[in-house]
């Protein structure tokens, strides 16, 4: 009973983490289109940026959430801005082409800059934990949870209630209707780009403390994160929340099939990826649109 | 804009042309050319880039002290460089363009099993000897292949040596959980510890993979963590070191002794993890305390190499540099002993090829890997990496059991 209690407590810790990697990835995908290849390497850059500001100036690592926002939301704006949105209107492969180059590009800079040495951003208080009811919890795997959702909350309630992010939603569901009402199409547009580089930079930042950090840390993340958003419906906060931790609590669970047939051993954290892929597709099979996703026309 | 097809054509005969190699240094000067696909990205881009300094250093040693005597004529040696992005396929795609198009006169292994595993095929189907010290599964001596020679001890015995070590020590070590990534050459290192383990009366509580793309293992660490287990061994590597060491601290899992077969040897982990990084094992090819004296030709001791490396690249020797050097001497050994640079001549060579150096001894078994040179066993104490297994290498005690974490 308490391995399926720590279970479900590591399965949403994890969750957490991969809801905020999808959250940007999402909004990018579900309001524009545009397939962003290029996410991962923002994860990876706001993890560097995390980890230099803690080497160099002992910065703590909570404390630099909202540089890594405000560094990659400015660097996706600029990139949308000047670069995405002249092919933005062109067939997805365009987009697709240019994100993966821009991807290349930022991996390969981070290794002439860092090069590609692991580096790890341990804090004093890094593997600190306490135990409830017999789960042991690590406190910055806690933090990180409370972290990824407030920064979904905000993310939802900004969307709904202010009028940038009603100027979004409106662009997301008719382009020519929302610039006859006078939405700046191209501005919304960097906007959204630039919120999803944001979120990924602060995900990295989340990400610094528990995993190594190096130049392609984030190809598995940006393969996590395209599963969690289509799992949880696409350009909506609430299903990246619920896809990431959907995601999270099956690869925790998935841990416990252990078994011998033979000699054929049969291990169910050796297969996650596989079975965290069979629950993408049943759940595409019974609702097409994913977990919270609503049938669009 | 459309083109006519033979502007097309013309664009396309120029690009080729463009990208067509410059005129080959090949043996046809005086010069021999080594080929290496390596992972200079990717995810082994640390350890790429570690057989690269390895490779390297042999160079500019050889091309300093006046190259290698072939039959009367000597040679200046270069090596050609392409990265395979920590890609099985494409390294192998690129040992066959080193061998087509730059005409390499042999290839210097990749990093790591998986490609290695590739690239001995190419070796194998054009007949072009390589020397890999990076390879470590025995899969790719199984094959039969006659091109392909191993430097390394194989994976099985990454782990061997840890087991051996807290077994006897007091009390002595009984019981060992195991957990390894999906990987050829980890699934062979787990299999072997598991193996000696059940052969040598230690009984195996827990042993479980997870995938070479795992970013969270904290649900292993916890079926783990209710086994008890005395030794905690993790076979995999430094990515996925890092995430289990700090997974166990995480989880407060107290054992006797925490071993790796990749990661503690890197500084990379002591760098990333701090003290938490204290008091664990690592398997390792070498140390710069192994006490061989080296046949001529390079140099002898392990220390030497050391210092070599440290001024030539500012950190502390690594196996993966010792052993990547290794690969290259075999070749210059082997050459020297051939009087050739004729690729059947040279694996003949090297088949017969018995000669110690700074690394070890270097010789190959019927299926090309080395089963002559043991492994040793490292420890991080106070945060500097010590050798302390087998004792007759060592340069230090093993502290074990380890302290609780918050004490080191």
């Amino acid at each position: 009973m308490h391995l399926v209690l720590q279970d479900l407590a590591n399965g949403i810790l994890a969750g957490g983490i991969l809801a905020v990697v999808a959250l940007g990835f999402s909004l990018v995908w579900g309001i524009m289109n545009i397939i962003n290849l290029a996410h991962g390497a923002f994860v990876m850059l706001g993890a560097y940026l995390t980890y230099q500001l803690f080497a160099s100036f002992h910065v703590d690592p909570f404390l630099s959430l909202p540089i890594s926002f405000v560094v990659l939301f400015t660097a996706g704006y600029l990139l949308q801005r000047y670069l995405i949105n002249w092919v933005v209107r062109a067939p997805i492969l365009t987009t697709f082409l240019l994100t993966f180059g821009l991807s290349l590009l930022f991996v390969n800079i981070a290794l002439i800059v860092w090069t590609g040495d692991q580096r790890g951003v341990t804090t004093a208080y890094a593997g600190a934990n306490f135990t409830l009811a017999g789960v042991t919890i690590p406190w910055v795997k806690l933090y990180t949870l409370l972290a990824a959702l407030v920064i979904t909350g905000v993310m939802h309630l900004w969307l709904t209630r202010s009028k940038t992010g009603r100027a979004i939603r409106a662009t997301s569901m008719d382009i020519g209707a929302a610039q006859l009402s006078g939405v700046r199409v191209a501005h919304i547009y960097s906007i959204v780009y630039g919120l999803g580089a944001g979120l990924a930079g602060v995900a990295g930042t989340l990400i610094s403390m528990s995993y190594a950090i190096n130049p392609n840390m984030g190809e598995p993340f940006l393969i996590k994160a395209f599963v969690v958003c289509v799992l949880g419906g696409l350009g909506s906060v609430q299903g990246a929340l619920v896809g990431g931790l959907v995601y999270g609590i099956v690869e925790a669970f998935a841990t416990q099939i252990d078994l011998y047939i033979g000699t054929q051993h049969i291990s169910g954290s050796g297969l996650q990826d596989a079975i965290a892929l069979a629950v993408l597709l049943i759940v595409l099979i019974v609702r097409p649109t994913g977990i919270m996703g609503k049938a669009t026309a | 804009m459309k083109l006519r097809p033979t502007a097309a054509l013309g664009i396309l005969a120029l690009c080729a042309t463009l990208a067509a190699p410059s005129v080959p240094v090949s043996a046809a000067g005086d010069t021999i050319l080594f080929g290496s696909p390596v992972s200079l990205t990717g995810s082994l881009t640390k350890e790429g880039h570690l057989t690269q300094e390895g490779y390297e250093l042999w160079k500019n040693y050889v091309n300093a002290h006046g190259g290698i005597k072939v039959g009367g004529k000597t040679y200046k040696v270069d090596i050609k460089y392409y990265d395979d992005e920590s890609k099985n396929d494409t390294s192998a795609q690129l040992a066959e363009r080193l061998i087509d198009q730059d005409h390499v006169n042999f290839l210097l292994g990749p990093y790591g099993s998986g490609t290695s595993f590739t690239v001995a095929q190419i070796a194998e189907r054009k007949k072009i000897p390589m020397v890999e010290g990076n390879g470590a599964a025995e899969k790719i001596f199984n094959q039969g292949f006659r091109y392909t020679f191993g430097v390394l001890s194989p994976a099985k015995r990454y782990l061997e040596g840890i087991l051996q070590m807290t077994k006897a020590q007091k009390p002595p070590a009984q019981t060992v959980a195991i957990t390894a990534a999906s990987d050829a050459f980890s699934q062979e290192v787990a299999q072997g510890a598991a193996a000696w383990a059940a052969a040598n009366g230690m009984k195996v509580v827990y042993n479980n993979k997870y995938p070479d793309t795992a970013t969270d293992v904290s649900s292993i660490i916890s079926a783990l963590k209710q086994t008890n287990p005395d030794v905690i061994l993790n076979a995999g590597h430094l990515q996925d070191a890092l995430l289990v060491q700090k997974g166990l601290k995480e989880q407060n899992v107290i054992a006797r002794a925490y071993g790796y077969s990749v990661g503690p040897d890197t500084p990379d982990f002591a760098s990333s993890l701090g003290k938490d990084a204290n008091d664990v094992f690592g398997g390792a090819q070498w140390s710069d305390a192994v006490k061989y004296k080296g046949a001529p030709g390079f140099y002898h001791t392990a220390p030497e190499y050391a210092k070599a490396i440290d001024n030539a690249y500012h950190h502390r020797a690594d196996y993966h540099n010792a052993e990547s050097t290794a690969a290259c001497l075999a070749f210059q050994y082997a050459i020297q002993k051939a009087g050739s640079l004729d690729p059947e001549k040279v694996r003949d060579a090297l088949a017969k090829l018995d000669v110690t150096t700074f690394y070890g001894i270097i010789k190959f078994d019927s299926r090309g890997i080395n089963l002559y040179k043991p492994m040793v066993v490292n420890q991080i104490q106070n945060g500097r990496l010590t050798t302390v297994w087998p004792a007759f290498t060592a340069d230090g005690k093993p502290k074990y059991p380890a302290p609780p974490w918050g004490q080191r």
